[in-house]
């Protein structure tokens, strides 16, 4: 299998790679083959290998996936390999996270409540109220939804999806009493009203999460 | 609600659903057969007390939608959300005039 990877290094290029393939073999996989093998200074993010940390988030033939979850034998001849969009690329598929961090933080993602540390008891939820937030807490903060919203793209302060789900995810929480303090930060003119649905972020994240769901629930407890 | 923002979304799109309804009927009054453009039917036409309140309303949610959507579009930008105040008061005044010339040449008939 050819793997064509788009390196960075001062200045952008595209670097081809044959790669054996193996059954069960993904593109994280192949990544790891071209650094051990062909070139040592292919420099990309991973960490976990199953999903749930969201490192090794790379746009892959045009999409961004995980590639870690993402089987060679999906593809037939080539892969190309890029590093997300809409992220300042610091080398080859390594982009820059700080800011999609720092705008994740801007929202509190915490439980805000009154707690006493000497005396602790248990926080108890029904099912129901867990039901109220569950999917949205499974965002893993891969940036894959960062990455395709025009939002995004245009406007560096765009607190983005991913933060916009932490938001709505926390203020659904039965045990949280926060839901005013956020709803004044998303209310901002960098917050959900500078979505313009165009849904990208739910067709690629990799959770299934549908952020542009979260986002439309945060305008209807916005406009209540 | 919060500010303008949550106000200026919610009619952005009870504009967008009403003009639906306004510029079909708009397109069916006149192209129904091509005596309707004529310049005496049009007269005539924008002379009525109806189609004056008809013309009103679809200049009115016409010029709040064009003029709101190109502010969110300047806005999507670093550049345009630096001058946000900015952004707000021309595109608003640029809105005003438009409407209030457009309301004024409606009356004429």
């Amino acid at each position: 299998m050819r793997l064509l990877i788009r390196r960075f290094d001062e200045k952008s290029y595209w670097q081809s790679f044959e790669v054996p393939v193996k059954r069960g073999m993904t593109v994280l996989d192949a990544l790891f083959y071209v650094r051990e093998n062909l070139d040592p200074t292919l420099a990309f993010r991973a960490s976990c290998r199953m999903g749930i940390c969201g490192s090794c988030a790379v746009k892959i033939n045009g999409k961004p996936r995980l590639a870690c979850e993402t089987q060679i034998s999906k593809f037939k001849k080539e892969i190309k390999v890029e590093p997300i969009d809409n992220f300042k690329v610091i080398r080859d598929l390594v982009t820059e996270f700080e800011g999609f961090f720092a705008k994740h933080k801007k929202v509190k993602p915490y439980l805000i409540a009154e707690a006493d540390y000497e005396n602790p008891v248990e926080w108890l939820q029904t099912p129901k109220e867990l039901s109220r937030y569950y999917v949205f807490s499974l965002c893993i903060k891969c940036g894959a939804c960062a990455s395709v919203c025009p939002a995004s793209a245009t406007l560096n302060g765009y607190l983005g999806p991913a933060a916009l789900v932490s938001a709505y995810r926390f203020n659904e929480d039965s045990r949280d009493n926060g839901k005013e303090e956020r709803l004044k930060i998303v209310s901002d003119s960098v917050g959900v009203w500078r979505c313009h649905s165009a849904m990208e972020c739910s067709e690629v994240c990799p959770k299934q999460i549908e952020p542009a769901k979260a986002i439309q629930l945060l305008r209807r407890s916005l406009l209540r | 609600m919060r500010g303008f923002e949550p106000i200026a979304w919610i009619f952005q799109a009870l504009t967008g659903i009403a003009m639906v309804f306004l510029i079909t009927a708009h397109f069916l009054t006149t192209h129904a057969n091509h005596e309707m453009l004529s310049y005496e039917n049009a007269v005539s036409r924008l002379g009525s007390f109806e189609y004056k309140v008809f013309y009103f309303f679809l200049l009115l949610f016409v010029t709040f939608h064009a003029f709101n959507g190109l502010r969110a579009i300047i806005l999507d930008t670093d550049g345009g959300m630096r001058r946000k105040k900015v952004v707000n008061a021309v595109i608003s005044v640029i809105a005003l005039v438009a409407f209030f010339y457009g309301a004024f040449l409606l009356s004429r008939f």
